[in-house]
């Protein structure tokens, strides 16, 4: 077998997944940076500025930062304590490292460049797997094993903070999944395809981004990608004023570094499929869109080009909200899963479906009439859904102390009893006792 | 001869390859220190009791359960979202006489959402979403 055969099979692959590993280690070790930038810039101090070339006076807005840091990270002690499970201790951060790299296996960084190699057929895309047809399935196979890794990281660190993050982590994870799913159904209806580069190729050709079409599901997948990847104001799993670490309070060194590089890559994920899904990925107004005529190199270039803007802007709103919203309290947050997010899921998706049928029935599909009632029965959905929220759960209720708590008939001590547990620390089984 | 798949399992076993050498990395060019305080779990300074693995609460149970049962009601839901629209999919099933009508696809998938939503309705009637 010559290399030639090798080519389209082993060696492409090979040469993209070092390229996108390569890319994402990077730009996850910048984006750290640029987070660090703007959480001095929104609270008026100065960020990292210090670091630059190593032995010289040249600081380069402290460019220098993600290197050194790396090169700590490294150099630190590889620890594992004494009283953890060893196997699982060390597997959890292997596990949710691996599975947030992983991801990017469907995700399309650009459409195609224009290169013709010995032993490929066509032009190369830009796509490590560009053949798996169930692409979003894959991602969401993948977001869950994230919860193994948070779950095994808790419960093997043998520590109460750590278990109770990891509890918690796994059921806010596991809750806005559904809504997650909710908002996903509703683009896949409309792409008729689970790859996402056909995803994107039905907005650009109708030139109407989902956003525009289904707010009320781009609302929900938002808010549940934002709480997917726990981020700010959904940062319950490691709240550190309450939970020091959370699920990683026992990590240091390395492992922790792997725990962190995964949770920054669940949020570029997150902002590319929200990209991908919802705001057309690498469509931009005024592009001549034809999957069938082979694109030259500017257009080539100005696809990626269009996709990382969009993706780096969608992340730095990512790192602004941070600093804007304070952090849920768990029962508002599990609350917002299950008695918001997924009934405005499914509004969204029911209307979906009729109004999609009903287009494709008529044969409006494509024509502008067509996507004239999309965008109205989209908009009417979420204009209706929300006016509904707003009645059914004013505003000025959401931070009030909890209703059910309070309210609750306190349970109080037969002066009897109460004597005797204050005695003995114990109290005697009673017939009314709670 | 090129496989749909491949690319993955070599991406999978790419990424699992880059973490394992960060770890080993560090192993071999790091410091090793011990000591008996070092070795306790971190409970804000406070000497830990008894053991992390007890029982706990029940509502996460609960909302594992909840899960689990509209997760999968979802991922029934994704087949039909491809081929409702797919030049391969219902219409092509139509022609071929393996479904009877579009109309009757349509009307099951109602139907189906019709039961999640009483099934959601159910429970939360029942207090499975409460938070307490």
């Amino acid at each position: 077998m010559d290399w030639e055969s090798l080519m389209q099979p082993l060696i492409l692959p090979l040469v993209k997944i070092a390229l996108l590993i390569f890319i994402m280690m990077t730009a996850a070790a910048y984006l750290v940076l640029l987070e660090r930038w703007i959480a001095a810039w929104v609270q008026d101090r100065k960020g990292p500025n210090r670091v630059g070339i190593p032995l010289t006076k040249i600081r380069m807005f402290g460019l220098g930062q993600p290197l050194a840091d790396g090169l700590k990270f490294i150099f630190k002690e590889e620890y594992t304590p004494g009283h953890v499970e060893k196997v699982l201790y060390t597997l959890a951060p292997l596990s949710i490292m691996a599975a947030a790299l992983a991801v990017f296996a469907v995700v399309p960084i650009g459409d195609v460049l224009p290169i013709e190699l010995p032993g490929t057929s066509g032009p190369i895309q830009l796509i490590v797997a560009p053949h798996i047809d169930v692409g979003m399935i894959y991602i969401f196979a993948l977001s869950s094993i994230a919860v193994y890794g948070v779950i095994l990281g808790g419960w093997s660190s043998n520590n109460k903070y750590g278990f109770l993050g990891a509890l918690r982590s796994s059921a806010q994870l596991i809750a806005y999944e559904i809504p997650l799913g909710l908002g996903i159904l509703g683009v896949v209806l409309a792409a008729g395809s689970l790859r996402l580069d056909a995803i994107i190729y039905a907005q650009a050709e109708t030139g109407l981004w989902n956003v525009f079409a289904q707010p009320l599901g781009f609302s929900v997948f938002v808010i549940a990608a934002f709480a997917e990847a726990a981020r700010l104001p959904f940062d319950l799993p490691e709240a550190e004023q309450e939970l020091i670490g959370g699920y990683h309070t026992e990590y240091a060194g390395m492992k922790l570094l792997l725990f962190l590089i995964a949770e920054f890559l669940h949020m570029v994920v997150a902002a590319f499929l929200i990209v991908i899904l919802f705001l057309g990925g690498w469509h931009f107004w005024g592009m001549t869109v034809d999957a069938s005529q082979p694109i030259g190199w500017p257009m080539a270039i100005a696809r990626i080009a269009i996709l990382a803007i969009k993706v780096l802007l969608v992340i730095v709103f990512f790192m602004m909200v941070r600093w804007s919203w304070p952090r849920f309290r768990f029962d508002q947050l599990m609350n917002l899963a299950w008695k918001v997010m997924l009934p405005l899921g499914l509004v969204n998706l029911v209307a979906l479906t009729i109004a999609y049928e009903y287009e494709y029935v008529n044969d409006l599909d494509g024509t502008t009439r067509g996507l004239w009632i999309m965008v109205a029965v989209g908009w009417a959905v979420a204009l209706v859904s929300w006016v509904l929220a707003a009645v059914f759960s004013p505003l000025h209720t959401d931070n009030r102390p909890r209703r059910d708590v309070t309210d609750a008939p306190e349970y109080e001590y037969e002066p009897e009893t109460l004597r005797q547990i204050l005695a003995t620390g114990t109290q005697r089984a009673s017939a009314n006792g709670p | 001869m090129e496989s749909a798949v491949l690319p993955v399992f070599l991406f999978v076993v790419a990424a699992t390859g880059l973490a394992v050498g960060l770890l080993v990395l560090s192993a071999l060019v790091g410091p090793s220190k011990n000591g008996k305080v070092k070795e306790m779990p971190y409970e804000s300074g406070m000497d830990p009791i008894h053991d992390t693995h007890r029982r706990f609460d029940v509502r996460f149970y609960l909302v594992a359960i909840a899960f689990l049962v509209f997760d999968v009601e979802l991922l029934f839901l994704y087949p039909w979202a491809v081929a409702s629209r797919n030049p391969l999919g219902i219409d092509r099933a139509v022609s071929e006489g393996l479904v009877e009508s579009r109309g009757l696809v349509f009307a099951e998938v109602l139907v189906f959402l019709a039961l999640l939503a009483a099934s959601f309705v159910y429970a939360w009637r029942k207090g499975v979403f409460r938070w307490r």
